[in-house]
Order: structure tokens, then sequence, then C-alpha cells
């Protein structure tokens, strides 16, 4: 039993204990009947042949699905950037008294959240052509939609950040003379981005799921990439277990990363005091 | 009042219904040091804060350097930064160091250099006392030292008077007395002061003036040695009788 468990439920008596075993029991016999029984269907139907699942061992093939891979990373990564930057001037702007600032980023907020990824996508896909009489590749397709819905939330985590801090840094920065914009930038953000950092991460994840709709407007990411091996191939079911396999795998390393991080940042002060205060010493010898 | 640094003229504030500040009249010279007391909820801290505008007032006019408190923008800076204030929390950023939350003022609102700032930020926790804490962070002093830290920090502004808001409060009582020794060594030195605290022994040995204040007004005020021997109010006595027994 993990930490977290313990800390809400009541340390179990031999009853509790006995009913957990039966219930565990009879729960595994249902699964591992229900895992053979598909694992049978799937083999009376071809599906677990070596031929279906050797293209996976190919040069070829890995370095199509690794092409596919980047280009997720490679989305993710950018709209990650850009969502930060936006996220950051929209929480900001929704924090300032002028309503002629506020009200513009309140509306952008709310379309950003409000609307599907997969909408923007085609939205963009359609009318940017329309419009400026060129395509928009895409890369930017893909990386303009997430970042509008990336960055909506990213103005709220930021917003809420900067709401959570003590109201005495704020004061304590005007009583020295900060401008508004001043204690802001160099007071308050600085502190809600180290407890945003966490949450930040998590957003990634969601990028990278996210980024895999990229496929709906010929974006060559990992999904997409998939499809297409599995048509040559003739072996769609395996190349999606396998590309959900890799989505998985960066994704929980990902939230390990993320889970890190806060708890990290909980020990930090504690453990500051500890390094530091050796620090010092070492110096002044 | 042409020596008065700093004058509040018939000044009145509410919270709502609350009249949390009734027809306030106060002048602080240069070189003075003024202890504000009075029981909890008097409006003692709301006074202060209306000094440099952390709280804004509903009428009446508050004078600093015979000018009228500006109302924003860079005016209302630039008098912060030369009332400085301490407050009950001390409020030092707590993602920079401690040399970092003296200099970061000079720096940002004087634009000093960074070196030049720096030098001064580290004469300055020397003189409060704490010149070996520098690189570390406020979490990891002690309250006694991050108050320090924050007198530190409003001396880098190098202000006309510091405001300070129960500067010893928060403190551990083993802590407090450093810090008051840190205050005792500025009013020597011939800073404008004014003080709210509960520390009457700190108030007559380095006050000129007590105001005491309850309900939002300034029901008293003298030179400590009278307010403590002979108060001439029923509220400032039965005050004193609470806080001296
Ligand atoms: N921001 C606020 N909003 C509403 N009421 C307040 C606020 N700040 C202070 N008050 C009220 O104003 C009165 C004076 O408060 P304060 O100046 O903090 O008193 P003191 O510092 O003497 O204890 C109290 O009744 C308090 O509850
Ligand atoms: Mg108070």
């Amino acid at each position: 039993m993990t930490g977290a468990d313990s800390h809400l439920f009541d340390a179990p008596g031999p009853r509790a204990v006995r009913r957990t075993i039966i219930g565990s029991g009879v729960a595994a016999v249902f699964a591992v009947a229900l895992i053979v029984y598909v694992l049978m269907e799937l083999s009376a139907k071809g599906q677990l042949s070596a031929a279906k699942w050797s293209p996976f061992l190919k040069y070829d093939l890995i370095k199509f699905l690794l092409h596919g891979l980047a280009y997720t990373a490679g989305a993710a990564v950018v709209s990650l950037g850009l969502a930060l930057v936006l996220g950051i001037a929209l929480g900001v702007g929704r924090l300032t008294r002028t309503a002629i600032i506020r009200m513009p980023c309140v509306a952008i907020v709310e379309l950003g959240r409000g609307l599907p990824v997969l909408l923007s996508m085609l939205f963009l896909f359609l009318a940017f052509p329309l419009a400026f009489h060129i395509d928009l590749p895409a890369f930017w397709t893909v990386v303009l939609a997430l970042v509008l819905y990336n960055g909506a939330v990213i103005a709220e985590i930021v917003r809420a950040g900067v709401l959570t801090l003590p109201k005495g840094q704020r004061e304590a920065a005007f009583a020295i003379g900060l401008t508004g914009t001043q204690t802001m930038r160099l007071v308050l953000l600085p502190q809600a981005l180290r407890i945003m950092l966490p949450s930040l991460i998590s957003q990634l994840v969601v990028l990278i799921k996210d980024s895999a709709l990229g496929f709906i407007v010929g974006y060559q990411e990992l999904t997409a990439q998939a499809q297409s091996a599995a048509l040559l191939f003739n072996n769609p079911l395996q190349t999606y277990v396998v590309v959900g396999v890799v989505y998985i795998l960066v994704n929980s390393v990902l939230s390990e990363a993320s889970t890190y991080l806060g708890e990290r940042q909980k020990r930090t002060l504690s453990q500051k005091v500890v390094t530091a205060g050796d620090a010092v010493t070492i110096e002044s010898r | 009042m042409p020596d008065s640094l700093i004058v509040l003229d018939k000044v009145n504030k509410w919270f709502g219904g609350l009249h949390a500040l009734r027809d306030i009249n106060l002048s602080v010279k240069a070189g003075e040091v003024v202890v504000v007391a009075g029981p909890s909820g008097s409006g003692k801290s709301t006074m202060c804060r209306t000094i440099n505008r952390l709280e804004t007032i509903d009428n009446g006019t508050i004078f600093v350097n015979g000018e009228p408190l500006p109302a924003e923008g860079r005016e209302l800076a630039k008098l912060r930064s030369e009332v400085a204030m301490v407050f009950q929390q001390f409020n030092l950023f707590s993602h920079l160091n401690i040399l970092d939350n003296v200099a970061l003022g000079p720096m940002k609102v004087r634009r000093q250099p960074k070196a030049e700032a720096h030098q001064q930020a580290r004469d300055l926790l020397v003189r409060v006392g704490i010149g070996d804490q520098a690189e570390k962070y406020p979490a990891q002093l002690s309250g006694g030292q991050q108050q320090r830290a924050a007198i530190a920090r409003a001396l880098a502004m190098r202000p006309k008077a510091i405001l300070f808001d129960e500067p010893t409060s928060a403190l551990d009582p083993e802590m407090v007395n450093e810090v008051l020794e840190v205050m005792t060594q500025l009013a020597r030195d011939g800073m404008t002061m004014l003080v709210v605290t509960h520390e009457m022994g700190f108030a007559r040995r380095v006050a000129h003036r007590v105001v005491f204040m309850d309900t939002g007004q300034i029901v008293e005020e003298a030179p400590p040695e009278a307010f403590f021997t002979n108060p001439q109010t029923e509220r400032a006595r039965d005050f004193l009788g609470k806080i001296l027994k």
C-alpha cells in the first residue's frame, strides 16, 4: 500500500484484509480469463502471427515511426514554448486593472479553453488559405491550434499562481518603490512560475497527446505515421499497440518528472537550510 | 508645520461601514521617533499604511516633505521609495537571496549599477548584524534575522523616514531584542521613525513621543515618560493597565 492510500483510509482490520484478498482473487481470475479469451480470439484471426509483428524489427519502419515521434515532439515543444509566452501575457493581462487590456484577455482565454483543438485546427486549415492566399504549413496549423488552447490553460495557471502568493510580497515590492509592472515582472511572476513548474510539465503531456490530432491536417506526427505504416504492412492493430506504448512511455516519464519536481519543491525550503549552511561554512574556511 | 516630514491632516478612512480612521491629525518632524500604541483593531496599521498609500484615504490630506501624496504612477513609486516600510511578517522576497532582496530596490528603482548596489547591500547587512547571511534565502533565516534583513532592505533606499508596523510581534521572544537593538541604533543615527509597537520598553527608551489610538482616533499624544506615568484618558489607563501588568 502506498503512503497516499494510508492517509486516506484506516489501516485495514483482519476482516477487511480477508475481504480484500478474496475480492482481489476473484477480480484477478476474471481479468486473466478475459485476457486469455482476447488473446485466443486474436490468435485465431492471425493477429499474433510473426508476419504481423516482425515489421517492427525492420530499420525502415522504426525510422519511419521515429520520424513521427520527432514531429510530435517538435510540435509539442514549440507549442509549449509559445503557449508559455501567450499564457503569461494573457494571465498577467487578466490581472491588470485596466479593462481595455483585461477584457480582450478574458475573451481569448475563454475562446481558447472552450474551442476543441480539433476544431481550431480545421478552422485554421480551411480559413487561413482563404484569408491570406497561402497555405498554412501543417506544422504551424498544429502548433497554432495547440498554442491557442494551451496558452489559455496556462494563462489560468499563471493567474492562479500569482493570486496564491501572500499579499505581503506585492506590498513589500510597492513599498520599496517598484512600479506595478516591475512588481509583476521581478517579484510576482518569478515566484508564480516556480509554483507552476509541475503543472507546466503536466500540460506538456496534454500537448503531446493533442498533437496526435495533427494527422487530420496532414502533419506527419506519430499517429499519422502509424496510420500510413499500418496500411503498408496491413497490421493496424499491432501498429497502434506499439505507438500507444510509445505515447504511454513518453508521457509517464514526463508525469514522473512533474511529480518529482513537485515533491522537490515541497522539500526545497528545508533542504536549502542544510545545503546553504554547508556552503557558508565551506566558504568561510 | 514647515519642519514636519510627515503630516496627516483630518484624515478619514472607511472600510465599508467601518470608520477605521477618524479625523487623524499627526505630524512627525525629521529625526523624530514616534511610537503608536493602542489596542488591536484601533487603526494603527491602517494609519501607517496610508502614509505610503498601501491604503487610500477617503478624505483629508497627507503631506510628505510638504507635498501631498501622489495618487499614482512614478511619483507614487518615488514617494514610496522615500518612505520605507517594515512589516510585521517581514515580507522578504522568497525567490531572492538576502543580498538580492536588499539590492533589488536600488538597482531597479534608483538604477544603481549592480556592483555598487551589492556593495551597499553588504555594508547594510553588516550594519544590521547579518553580514554572513547574504547568500542565504529568506526561509533559511530565523525570524529575527529576516526582520533585520527587511530593515536593511528598507535602508537601502536611503529613505527619509521608515514606517514600522509591529516589527517584533511575529518574533519568538528571544529574537525581539536583536531587532529592537537595530531599531534603537537607527533612532540614534537620526532616522525619522513611526513605530507601531507594544514594546513599551523601547517606547520609553527611544521614542520622542507616544501616540495612543483607540477606535480609529488619536486619543492621546505625549512624551513617553508623561504617557506612561500619567496617562490623561481612561482608555489609555485601561490599555496600559493591561499591557504593563
Ligand atoms: N482591508 C480591510 N478591509 C476591511 N476592514 C479592515 C481592513 N483592514 C483593517 N480593517 C479593519 O479596520 C480596523 C483597524 O484595523 P488595523 O488598522 O489593522 O488595526 P490595528 O493595526 O490597530 O490592530 C479593524 O477593525 C480591522 O478589522
Ligand atoms: Mg496592526
